[in-house]
């Protein structure tokens, strides 16, 4: 089965080191955590796994076909999802819309097909409505399809996201900072989605700041410090590794 | 419905030609303005050139039509395909540019082709200008015209709607608003843009095309480049995403200084008082007026609800999503 990795990427803006030959698995059907403090280069990381840094040096690849100069388009074709650490929805959209939005990469009817109003791209919309609704349906927010997405408390925006993210069918989600701004019980309803992508196959990464969260969810995790990999391993390695709990933990 | 009906008789009991003339306007410049709506209020790339494409529309009309006596529908044809082959060529190098560059590119564009109509006197008549023959009959009368411009600016309002409402619009809408999330999700932000900006120039090819005919002569002073920030500001004050409200703009915006004649008196000064009052009073366009009296009528209730994910029908949907 195909793995998402980076292998010994480094990145550069302007003569600062961001990353400086990290290496990364995500298998399909775990949660790999990411921790660091501020400015350890989580997002970083991110940002060239999903194809919005290019590697200065090192690459990205799954299953083996390197990705490293494909373009962030390319990466969520070949099934690679995100959120973003503020979420960035369509706010004059509604919440279905939004979801609908993810769906893009399997919609088949082209700009004239869709101009004359083709079977087909009533087909795409009849498939993408359904998917999305059945997504956001598992999500918690059912009752809210046809509500702007502006109008949504912050959960639900972080949650939507999420379903946006899932409708594109991903083989490999990538989450800034999910918990971000949110209270302890929709802490709780995160974990129980993210296992539950987990359980379904799909390959996760945690960015997180929240450390608790991710220890209790994550199969592996990875600790970053100024750009380098401080710590790998399983949850409780990295845990209770002294260099981590020298930097980042505290004692 | 019932709008389209009024239209469709106008002739029948518009008080004179003029008013006639007017309604024809109306209808020849909405066909320009939908395909742009597509561009500005659809996709947020502010082209304030597009007279340049109208006039490109309107000269080849006139002189394929005129000097080369080609048929009238294959001349209309022909001005579509040319606006949407200088649509590409106006939009490959500077659809790449930020928003405020694009605006001064497609301004810079307009301002080149107002300057070869005038440079290029043998194949445009200079500032003399040309004849522009009209079609065939049933066309031939200004009510006949009148019918066919109906025809072509309701067949251009469903392809614009249709491109709004399925996948594509929500697409362009994600350009727009948040371009960042539009491309994680694998949207083609660059070729989505070109192709509805040459869908665009194919509708300021014909919009020309048929202007030139209604007019009847056309002279580089027809396409002044207010014309193109006219065309723009339809759309501002209608509302961005929306179709109704540009449409409605489009018209009042053509009529209302022709109708009252005080306006007429003030000229662009009105077109700018009206501009800023929508800007300062409804940022959102005349559109979003209709939207909020449509809400009216069915209120939506606020329902205070737990975020409660429902793990396995969220499962159910994922692995339904995987053997797809």
């Amino acid at each position: 089965m195909s793995e998402l990795s980076a292998e010994q990427v480094t990145k550069r803006f302007a003569g600062l080191t961001a990353l400086d030959g990290v290496s990364l698995t995500v298998q399909p059907g775990e949660v790999h955590g990411l921790i660091g403090p501020n400015g350890s280069g989580k997002t970083t990381l991110l940002n060239m796994l999903s194809g919005f840094y290019q590697v200065d040096e090192g690459s990205v690849r799954v299953g083996g076909e390197d990705l490293s100069s494909a373009t962030v388009q390319r990466r969520a074709q070949l099934g690679i999802a995100r959120t973003f650490q503020k979420p960035r929805l369509l706010g004059s959209q509604t919440v279905l819309e939004n979801a609908m939005l993810g769906g893009w990469r399997d919609r088949s009817a082209g700009l004239l097909q869709t101009a004359f109003g083709f079977p087909k791209v009533r087909a795409d919309q009849r498939m993408l409505r359904e998917r999305a609704g059945d997504l956001l349906a598992g999500l918690g927010l059912g009752h809210a399809l046809n509500r702007r997405a502006n109008l949504l408390e912050h959960a639900e925006q972080r949650f939507l996201e999420i379903a946006r993210a899932l409708a594109l069918r991903p083989r490999f989600i990538l989450l800034d900072e999910p918990a971000g701004g949110l209270t302890g019980a929709e802490i709780e309803r995160l974990g129980s989605v993210i296992r539950t992508l987990r359980d379904c196959g799909i390959g996760v990464l945690l960015v997180e700041h929240h450390t608790e969260f991710v220890f209790g969810i994550s199969d592996r995790v990875t600790a970053l410090n100024l750009g380098r990999t401080l710590r790998h391993g399983t949850a409780t390695e990295v845990r209770h590794d002294p260099e981590v709990i020298r930097v980042y933990l505290g004692a | 419905m019932a709008f389209v009906i009024v239209l469709a008789t106008l002739p029948w009991w518009a008080r004179d030609q003029y008013q006639l003339h007017l309604a024809a306007l109306i209808a020849v410049y909405w066909i320009l303005v939908a395909g742009l709506n597509l561009v500005v209020g659809f996709t947020g790339q502010l082209s304030i050139g597009h007279v340049g494409l109208l006039a490109i529309g309107a000269y080849a009309f006139a002189i394929l039509a005129g000097r080369f006596e080609w048929s009238p529908w294959l001349s209309l044809a022909a001005s579509g395909a040319i606006g949407g082959v200088c649509g590409l060529l106006l939009g490959l190098p500077s659809l790449r540019l930020p928003g405020f560059y694009f605006a001064m590119a497609t301004m810079a564009f307009a301002l080149i082709v107002a300057e070869l109509t005038l440079a290029l006197g043998g194949l445009t008549g200079g500032g003399v200008g040309l004849s522009v023959p009209g079609f065939a009959a049933p066309f031939d009368t200004p009510s006949g015209f009148y019918g066919l411009l109906l025809i072509v600016a309701i067949l251009i309002t469903w392809i614009t709607w249709n491109v709004s409402r399925f996948p594509w619009g929500r697409a362009l809408v994600a350009i727009r608003d948040n371009p960042v999330a539009a491309e994680s999700v694998g949207v083609p932000v660059f070729r989505m843009k070109l192709a509805v900006f040459v869908l665009s120039g194919i509708t300021a090819g014909l919009s020309g095309a048929l202007f030139a005919s209604l007019q009847s002569y056309i002279t580089p002073d027809t396409f002044v480049f207010e014309l193109g920030l006219f065309f723009f500001v339809c759309i501002i004050i209608g509302g961005r995403g929306s179709i109704i409200g540009p449409l409605v703009g489009t018209a009042i915006l053509t009529a209302l200084p022709e109708l009252v004649a005080p306006l007429a008196k003030l000229g662009n000064l009105f077109y700018g008082l009206l501009l800023l009052a929508v800007v300062l009073l409804v940022p959102e366009g005349i559109g979003r007026l209709f939207e909020m009296s449509l809400a009216r009528l069915r209120p939506e209730r606020a329902v205070s609800h737990v975020l409660e994910p429902d793990k396995d029908r969220l499962a159910a949907a994922i692995r339904k999503g995987q053997t797809q």
